[in-house]
């Protein structure tokens, strides 16, 4: 799997970075290749170290893997490593080890109804669960996206949620901001709040929730709420990662390590772990 | 039975380093642990043979404390990778103990096993040859019986000595590439029936049954508190002890040249959880030092089936604040569990 010449799961290939897209003033997407296509496969959920080599690295969801094209990592500008990636232009060259973690259970949603819940850049894991559904369209059932953030502005993959994905058949797509905008039509709220008023029926369904920590914890309690049982309820986890091969030692909650056993773990799985999350 | 004259100790360090780097137990200075025999200084170093323990255990020959992964260049957007540092040099370590062998077994668990195997700590872990020293006379912080392991009988353990005194260490060669190095240096070996020496009774009194069960429910007890609260955070603890292994990655650039490296981290530092961004989840001294301990006592016994503590009694040696893991498996044996 690994095209590194080393075979050490340690060592990054290096890709070139061949598309920026501006998402919201403070998030970007990257795609990147090497000379053959993607460095390496990954599914739905699945996490890639992005290095900037003489700076640092970090640990981001991979919000598609476009064929044997690119990976697209969406990133946004919170810290030192991130503010950088940010500076770079097309052509810049990167460092990528991966795939890492379990990936949401794609086989597993088989012949579900799916409910997306998402806030802020808690879409990019989403997406690529959410793409990959419509790619294998016949293999799931209605599709629907709740997704908030603060503003418009704020609001990634526009084209997506608002031109793509509504025009997906037996899907409905829900945004939100949280405070009211000048020309803008759509909900004014929370997700939290969102998601109660839309209501969606829990009957064979499974909610992937992923966003702010605070979101999903006011989510995890709405979908109590409205009737979802634990095993319907997926989300993702964030720890502060280094090796991404669970040796190092810092992404555990109990016995668990996040960049291996997780970054998706559904409710049940959750509720056996110490309450560090 | 083959016997190894403790006369004939400085012919076979000489003959073992020839082909190997060869660590020792030794008091340099004022910081005692396996350093290698070219390093040595007789008439300043002391060896420390039969010390239980040495401060510093010889986890550094597997994990060194700071280890180059790989270097780069770069110009503009350009980005090259030069070289990746896999360490293959045979080492001999001599002398360690049994809580240090089983420590270094628990390390191949974690870097051989669950899906990845980490290459810089392989290519020095296969090319190192363990000589145990067999413990008779238990020391003071000692309670490697207790975490489930014997101090005189190792699977991993190349070869084992057994020190009968006078009449010099029993040499038991215990794997095939322990055999093979015994075929080596045949020559200085004697042919002769001795007697075993005959074991003390450990001075510390620790039972680990029931610990891990019980720790399991005991996330939230308030009891972390008290436990916690003389700690520092200084992390020696991590430091000295063997089964630590938690690593941090870093990088070095010079001009357009770099490298990463990786070197030891401590659970019981703050930065060590601290996300970009800021959010830290365990951002209190208190779920630190509970992190450490469940660690030891009930994560890793959970994970893997053994508790990540051998018993050699650092930890609680070198606590600047009296911290004893054995006092908190008392404690935690000793509380209601919470609700
Ligand atoms: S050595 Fe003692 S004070 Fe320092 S971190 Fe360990 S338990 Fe805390
Ligand atoms: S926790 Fe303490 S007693 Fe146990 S192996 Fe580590 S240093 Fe030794
Ligand atoms: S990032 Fe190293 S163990 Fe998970």
């Amino acid at each position: 799997m690994h095209k590194n010449s080393s075979e050490n799961p340690l060592v990054p290939q290096i890709v070139e970075v061949v598309k920026i897209i501006d998402e919201t003033p403070d998030v970007k997407t990257f795609y990147v290749r090497d000379e053959s296509g993607v460095p390496f496969n990954v599914m739905p959920g699945q996490l890639a170290m992005v290095s900037m080599l003489p700076i640092g690295e970090g640990m981001f969801s991979v919000s598609w893997q476009e064929e044997q094209d690119h990976l697209e990592f969406a990133i946004k500008s919170v810290g030192l490593m991130t503010s950088e990636i940010h500076r770079i232009e097309v052509g810049q060259k990167l460092g990528v080890r991966g795939p890492y973690g379990n990936g949401f259970p794609v086989e597993k949603c088989k012949g579900k109804d799916m409910l997306f819940i998402g806030g802020g850049i808690g879409l990019a894991p989403l997406r690529s669960f959410i793409k990959y559904c419509f790619k294998h369209r016949e293999d799931y059932g209605k599709i629907q996206i709740i997704y908030g953030s603060r503003s418009y502005a704020d609001l990634c993959f526009k084209e997506e949620l608002f031109e793509l994905w509504p025009r997906e058949k037996d899907s409905e797509t829900f945004v939100t901001i949280d405070k009211p905008e000048e020309g803008w039509e759509g909900n004014v709220g929370f997700v939290p709040a969102y998601l109660e008023q839309l209501n969606p029926d829990p009957a064979n369904k499974i909610a992937v929730i992923c966003g702010p920590p605070i979101m999903i914890k006011f989510v995890l309690q709405s979908l109590e709420k409205m009737g979802y049982q634990d095993e319907q309820i997926i989300t993702t986890l964030e720890m502060r990662m280094k090796c991404g091969i669970g040796k190092c030692g810092r992404c555990n909650i109990g016995s668990e390590y996040i960049c291996l056993d997780g970054p998706v773990f559904d409710l049940a799985q959750l509720r056996q772990l110490p309450p560090e999350w | 039975m083959k016997i190894l004259k403790k006369n004939q100790l400085d012919t076979l360090w000489e003959r073992l380093a020839r082909n190997a780097e060869l660590y020792l137990p030794t008091q340099k200075g004022d910081q005692s642990g396996f350093f290698s025999y070219k390093t040595l200084k007789p008439e300043k170093d002391t060896l420390m043979l039969d010390a239980l323990n040495v401060y510093l255990s010889p986890k550094n020959i597997v994990l060194p404390q700071t280890e180059m992964m790989y270097s780069f260049t770069h110009q503009g957007q350009e980005i090259n990778l030069e070289e990746v540092y896999e360490d293959p040099t045979p080492r001999i370590i001599f002398g360690l103990r049994s809580c240090d062998v089983k420590s270094i077994d628990r390390l191949d668990t974690v870097f051989f096993t669950r899906g990845f195997v980490d290459e810089y700590y392989r290519s020095r872990r296969e090319n190192t040859l363990l000589i145990l020293n067999a413990c008779y006379h238990p020391g003071p912080n000692c309670f490697c019986e207790a975490m489930g392991l014997s101090p005189r009988e190792s699977e991993s353990a190349d070869i084992i000595l057994h020190d009968a005194g006078e009449e010099g260490y029993i040499w038991v060669a215990n794997t095939e590439k322990g055999r093979e190095l015994t075929g080596n240096i045949e020559d200085i070996l004697e042919e002769k029936e001795i007697s075993y020496p005959q074991p003390r009774p450990f001075t510390r009194e620790v039972d680990y049954t029931g610990v891990a069960e019980k720790l399991k429910d005991m996330f939230s007890h308030p009891i972390w508190h008290p436990l916690s609260d003389p700690c520092i955070n200084c992390g020696i603890c991590t430091y000295v002890c063997p089964n630590c292994y938690c690593f941090d990655i870093q990088v070095k650039t010079r001009g357009e040249e770099g490298y990463r490296y990786r070197c030891w981290d401590s659970c019981m530092y703050g930065e060590y959880t601290m996300m970009a961004g800021g959010h830290n989840p365990r951002e209190t001294g208190m779920e630190r030092f509970r992190n450490r301990f469940l660690h030891k006592l009930e994560f890793f016994t959970e994970r893997y089936g053994e508790p990540l503590c051998t018993g050699c009694g650092r930890c609680i040696a070198v606590c600047p604040t009296g911290i004893n893991i054995i006092e908190i498996m008392e404690k935690a044996k000793g509380v209601e569990p919470s609700a």
